[in-house]
């Protein structure tokens, strides 16, 4: 309490920001729970597929190899659907964080004269920027880590039960740094076109397309990316006799008598990493924390020359 | 700043300032004029004379295109957590309380807030602070907005139309509150109004814009003093020694304001014009000369 007090007393008490990030969390609570309930959610999601989800497509790999995975007997194929669901929710995530940052963050309240009605308390309009990027980033960065770290507990234990295809390969070189930035990025097209447009509808519209174009560098949708498409991910899969013996897959899909006759009891499989991983993650961070960046830059130029500095 | 002691001190002090917007006709273009510290300034013009703007500038909102203002000694902005500014629509985010508004006033005023007036003003209305913003009337929007000015403790109150949407008790009681108020503190007020009783029971000071500059400034007194209405049975030729701003034949006779120039001719009534009529004649007449008062000249305005 003393310490606030002698904070307060300081003439140039705009050092202290404690009261501006409170107000952002205030006005903005109803997306931070969002975002919370979005964060518990879906970690919860991927605790259960990293947990008791996994049992039957594990069950069906270990005795019938990856032909038990894509027979489709029992929920053994829905589980490799299952688990790019956080990934969409999370791409979801990243457009909703665009939209808001466009929609209600920034232009609503031009619109509305809320911003200025900020501006003309003891707060500059750029510390006032600086609040409204900071406060939802720290949420992002937070919430996006979590939720990256699980996926990746998530992808090495159980990788092995995802039907081969575009699907793993696209999950693989996606998840990372990037997952993270990616929403950054959103954040910060959706403050730069809010401020450019300075109503909600338009901005909301703008913000999203803006994203639409980060999804689809992100996705390799582009023509010039050709060069860039995800690289081949290989995984290798194994049968195992009763006396430990690795031998190739015999092909009896769930014929028990055939598995018998091969004296087979177990198998595995696993995706092997891939040298391009962190080159590409990094490669796709760095290019959309540089386009935040810019971003960011921008919005506080704009705002500078529309408002009063101070 | 400096201020010596035949020189009151200056609120505010603009000098050939101008805004255009895009390519649309100029709000402001050469508004010079100088506020003193501690005047109530009544804000006055037609519609689209750029009162808003000036007000929007002076509290660090838009950025002029020509000129300079300084407030409170240095640039607009720069001393925000000293200047109080309400806006023509009474801008509040519409979900939180009036409790919670208050409490946002506090947090983004640490230096100078003081909670008991913010809460007095608003418990004066009778408004349950548990209230949600969305829910309210214009009337009590406005009562929760000028708590928010008040309670910052502003030494300049910029307040675009405050009571425009107040019924004419709240309007009274809620001048009141503010007239009190900066007197108790010696807050500069420059208030913008159409309602001319309003302005001529508050303000002590008047500027009065037309064409983007400033064409009456001045202590309300003084500028009173300096016309004359005249009515007699001469012809406008009879007072062509003295400025006319407004003539009007009545009957047989002729009704004028003027700005006397020496002593009226024989034959003609005089009276001091009230502020309503000072105001309205030098609404219909635009080509009237501008007059400011000494104190309300700038500097760079007696050369021009």
């Amino acid at each position: 309490m003393s310490a606030a007090a002698v904070l307060e007393a300081t003439p140039t008490s705009a050092r202290t920001p404690r009261g501006l990030i409170h107000t952002v969390l205030r006005l903005h609570r109803g997306a931070l729970w969002i975002w919370l309930a979005f964060v518990t959610a879906t970690a919860g999601f991927l605790l259960w597929l990293l947990g008791p989800g996994a049992d039957t497509a594990q069950r069906a790999l270990e005795s019938y190899g990856y032909s038990g995975l894509i027979m489709a007997n029992g929920s053994a194929d829905e589980y490799s659907s299952l688990f790019y669901y956080p990934d969409t929710l999370i791409t979801l995530a990243s457009f909703a964080v665009a939209l808001f940052a466009g929609g209600p963050l920034i232009a609503r309240e031009l619109e509305s004269g809320t911003a200025q009605l900020a501006w003309t308390q003891s707060v500059s309009p750029a510390r006032w920027l600086t609040a409204k990027l900071a406060v939802p980033a720290a949420f992002i960065v937070l919430g996006t880590t979590l939720l990256t770290v699980l996926y990746h507990q998530l992808w090495a234990a159980h990788s092995d039960l995802l039907i081969a295809g575009i699907g793993p390969r696209s999950l693989y070189f996606s998840l990372g740094p990037a997952t993270v930035a990616a929403p950054l990025l959103g954040l910060a097209l959706g403050a730069l076109i809010g401020l450019t447009a300075r109503r909600t509808l338009p901005a909301l519209a703008f913000s999203g397309f803006a994203y639409f174009l980060v999804y689809a560098f992100r996705g390799n949708h582009w023509p010039f990316q050709g060069r860039y498409q995800q690289p081949e991910l290989s995984s290798r899969s194994r049968a195992f006799t009763s006396a430990g013996t690795e031998i190739r897959d015999p092909g009896c899909y769930d014929d028990k008598a055939c598995l018998a006759q091969h004296d087979v009891v177990r198998f595995t499989r696993e995706y092997l990493p891939s040298s391009d991983y962190w080159p590409r993650q990094l490669l796709e961070t760095g290019v959309l924390l540089a386009l935040t960046a810019v971003a960011v830059a921008l919005a506080f130029g704009l705002l500078r020359r529309r408002a009063a500095t101070g | 700043m400096s201020s010596t002691s035949s020189t009151p001190a200056v609120a505010m002090e603009a000098s050939g300032l101008g805004k255009r917007y895009g390519r649309r006709a100029a709000a402001l273009d050469g508004c010079s004029f100088r506020l003193p510290t501690g005047r109530i300034s009544a804000l006055v013009g037609p519609n689209g004379a750029g009162k808003s703007t000036l007000l929007a500038i002076a509290a660090g909102l838009l950025h002029p295109t020509a000129g300079t203002l300084t407030v409170l000694g240095g640039a607009p902005g720069e001393a925000r957590d000293r200047v109080a500014y309400l806006a023509q629509n009474k801008p509040l985010y519409p979900q939180l309380t009036i409790a919670e508004t208050l409490r946002m006033g506090a947090e983004l005023n640490p230096a100078r807030w003081d909670a008991a007036r913010a809460a007095r003003i608003v418990e004066q209305g009778d408004l349950d602070p548990k209230s949600r913003i969305r829910g309210l009337s214009g009337g009590q929007r406005t009562r929760v907005a000028l708590a928010l000015a008040l309670g910052k403790r502003p030494d300049l109150m910029l307040l675009d139309e405050p009571m425009a949407d107040l019924d004419p008790l709240a309007r009274h009681e809620l001048m009141g509150t503010l007239m009190a108020d900066a007197a108790e503190r010696g807050t500069t007020v420059l208030m913008s109004s159409h309602i001319v009783a309003e302005l001529a029971d508050a303000c002590d000071h008047l500027l009065l814009l037309g064409g983007g500059r400033v064409r009456l400034g001045g202590g309300i007194d003084d500028l009173l003093a300096a016309h004359t209405l005249v009515t007699g049975r001469g012809t406008p030729a009879d007072l062509a020694a003295h400025t006319v701003i407004e003539s009007r034949t009545a009957g047989r006779g002729l009704t004028a304001l003027i700005r006397r120039d020496g002593p009226v001719g024989e034959g003609w009534a005089t009276e001091e014009p009230s502020l309503e009529e000072l105001l309205l004649a030098h609404l219909r007449a635009p080509e009237a000369p501008a007059l400011l008062t000494p104190g309300t000249t700038a500097p760079e305005a007696v050369t021009a």
